[in-house]
């Protein structure tokens, strides 16, 4: 975003952070201040191209590549005119040529290839297919029928849902008005006590709410079905397969086994080597590390013998070294 | 640890019998080779025998320990242990008429310094060696891969030098009878300096080449602490069946060390004279057929280039065609 700036008066978005940079068919951009400065009497030459522009068809820039900004100006003036639906076409081979004639013809007025060819081929299209032009204006295709279709039904929706809250809360104040008049009646006419009515009436109030809050709500207020549908549940963990069990690795010494890292401080062969320096220490060295591995390394193969290794193995073995 | 590595697997053998059977394959495999290249131009017994071939090589480990030894900066002992066990497997696979040691020696070295963690630069490594800079920098940077394809990898070796520096603790510390082992030191790099120029670090384990020292340096101790330390102390886990195999093992070590021949010096150029005639010559530095090679391969990765390139500005119109929908 650094980079966005007015070509003719340089101002940068760092320097004006309220710079507005606005596009014409000609694809350059421009920023407002510029526009109103150079467009006063409402149509102007662009000052790249030189292309005369009307100050109306300004619009603000949504890409930050103007050339995107271009080809969907052209795309969208094209389109007006090359409106051919699916349905117009015997095939489905017949639609995707159509539709890359189209994609063809946009790609060179954007790119400046052929453009009085392709202007005359656009003109001979429209006279040629003036009626049918007309009438798919008029028309909708199947993705906007399909589009209408759903905004139609959520308004439904929200129409009804709307329509049995109002009826709900009708119904409950009637429910409340017949409540009160049941009380008065019975505290009138009952030959119970008064406070044995109340309570009893408290306990029906009671029941009649626990049975209206057991019914729970099938759906949210937005029209997604509660339960149903668990998209924005996490995926379900493996629980199958075996934990990772350690076992200690086992080393072949072909010798004698050399001593434990405990043996080394208790025997006293940590007294033959350097000791460790404070800078070493530093840097995670231990004298423990070189000492075991002298001695590792002493033991190491004491007991191997050549002559025990198998001559099978040794025949292929030098196959292999000779390959 | 040696008891997982690939030089146990792969690069340890029965016996010497093994190796020298290895070598006389080698080296009948390149003189058949040659002679089926050159019908009839050279003759059998114009090749190195394979006696010959030991001699050239064991002469050159000579060279290369030497080269080692003068090194500046001055590197450390595992670096010209590695070195030299890169030297012997590399014959293992490849006749000496093949790949003329002098080249070698130092791709080996060069090698063994990268993977012994001894940092060192193209340029420090070959201001070492007298002969031009720039031939020896392309030859040994053009050899290394080679050389780790011939070794299959297995770039780790175990030397045994840091087990050397695990016995001297270990002495120390079990067996306090013995009065001061770092009298022992110069006798036990001695030796382990001998045993490099023999076949024993492709036959034993590094610590069992180590162990041999405690037998020889018999006028530096008496026989009593010897023994005592080497049967009841070291090897008092194993058994006495483990024991007697040991000292086995330790008798056949000194003996292929203590026996190894001088070489005549005479006797050596003689060799190598013979060897400049009968080398293969797509392997030579100095000759025509080599510069031919170089420039073959070249041209060809040239060529292989240039057809990429060309394929690839190709494929960019194609794609720019269809995008343009032509």
């Amino acid at each position: 975003m650094d980079d966005q700036f007015c070509p003719r008066c340089k101002t940068t978005k760092y320097r004006n952070p309220s710079l507005k940079l606005m596009v014409n068919i000609c694809g350059h951009a421009l920023c407002d201040n510029c526009v109103e400065l150079l467009f006063v009497r409402g149509s102007g030459a662009c000052p790249q191209c030189n292309v005369p522009l009307r100050r109306s068809n300004f619009r603000l820039q949504l890409f930050e590549d103007s050339f995107v900004e271009k080809e969907v100006d052209i795309r969208k003036k094209v389109l007006k005119d090359f409106n051919k639906k699916e349905d117009d076409f015997a095939s489905l081979k017949e639609y995707n040529d159509y539709l890359e004639m189209v994609e063809t013809i946009i790609f060179n007025l954007t790119n400046g290839i052929e453009v009085e060819e392709t202007k005359l081929q656009i003109d001979q299209y429209r006279k040629e297919n003036q009626d049918l032009i007309k009438k798919n204006r008029s028309k909708l295709s199947k993705d906007e029928q399909y589009l209408e279709m759903l905004i139609d039904l959520e308004q439904q929706e929200h129409d009804h849902y709307y329509k049995t809250l109002l009826n709900e809360e009708l119904e409950a104040k009637k429910a409340k008005v017949k409540n009160k008049e049941a009380l008065i009646n019975e505290l009138m006419f009952s030959d119970l006590p008064a406070e044995h009515i109340l309570a009893s009436h408290k306990r029906e109030m009671a029941e009649e709410e626990a049975v209206k809050k057991a019914k729970p709500p099938s759906a949210f207020s937005t029209g997604i079905k509660i339960g149903k549908q668990n998209i924005f549940e996490p995926v379900k963990k493996p629980t199958d397969g075996k934990l990772y069990v350690y076992s200690e690795p086992t080393m072949e010494w072909l010798g004698p086994e050399p001593p434990e890292e405990d043996q080394l401080q208790d025997f006293g062969y940590l007294s033959h080597i350097r000791a460790t320096t404070e800078q070493e220490k530093g840097g995670g060295f231990d004298s423990i590390i070189s000492c075991q591995r002298a001695l590792q390394d002493a033991f190491c193969g004491l007991y191997f013998s050549s002559l025990s290794l198998d001559s099978v193995t040794n025949k292929s073995r030098h196959n292999m070294d000779v390959s | 640890m040696f008891s997982t590595s690939t030089q146990l697997k792969y690069w340890i053998f029965s016996g010497t019998t093994e190796i020298n059977q290895l070598r006389s394959e080698i080296n009948s495999k390149f003189i058949s080779g040659q002679l089926a290249q050159h019908m009839g131009d050279k003759k059998p017994d114009s090749f190195l025998t394979v006696e010959e071939e030991t001699k050239i090589r064991r002469h050159y480990e000579y060279v290369l320990k030497e080269f080692c030894t003068k090194f500046q900066p001055p590197m450390p002992r595992y670096v010209l242990g590695t070195a030299m066990a890169y030297v012997k497997r590399f014959y293992l696979r490849n006749s000496v008429m093949d790949f003329h040691p002098k080249d070698v020696i130092y791709t080996c070295v060069y090698l063994a310094c990268k993977v012994e963690e001894f940092n060192i630069s193209i340029v420090q490594f070959v201001s070492n060696i007298k002969n031009d800079a720039k031939t020896a920098t392309d030859l040994i940077l053009s050899q290394e891969l080679l050389m780790m394809h011939q070794l299959n990898y297995h770039l780790t070796v175990h030397n045994p030098y840091r087990p050397l520096e695990g016995l001297f603790i270990d002495i120390k510390t079990r067996c306090p009878e013995i009065s001061d082992p770092e009298s022992l030191r110069p006798a036990a790099d001695e030796f382990l300096d001998k045993s490099l120029h023999t076949d024993v670090c492709m036959i034993f384990a590094p610590s069992q080449i180590l162990r041999s020292i405690l037998i020889l340096i018999k006028p530096y101790m008496n026989g009593h602490h010897r023994t005592h330390y080497a049967a009841n102390k070291l090897l008092a886990t194993g058994g006495k069946e483990h024991l007697m195999k040991t000292i086995e093992h330790v008798k056949r070590i000194k003996y292929m060390v203590k026996n190894t021949e001088m070489l005549d010096r005479d006797e050596v150029k003689q060799i190598e004279n013979k060897l400049e005639l009968c080398r293969n010559q797509e392997n030579n530095p100095n000759s025509e057929k080599y510069r031919q090679k170089q420039e073959e391969l070249l041209e060809e990765e040239e060529d292989r280039r240039l057809k990429k390139c060309s394929k690839m500005a190709e494929e960019e119109l194609n794609a720019r065609r269809q995008l343009i929908g032509l």
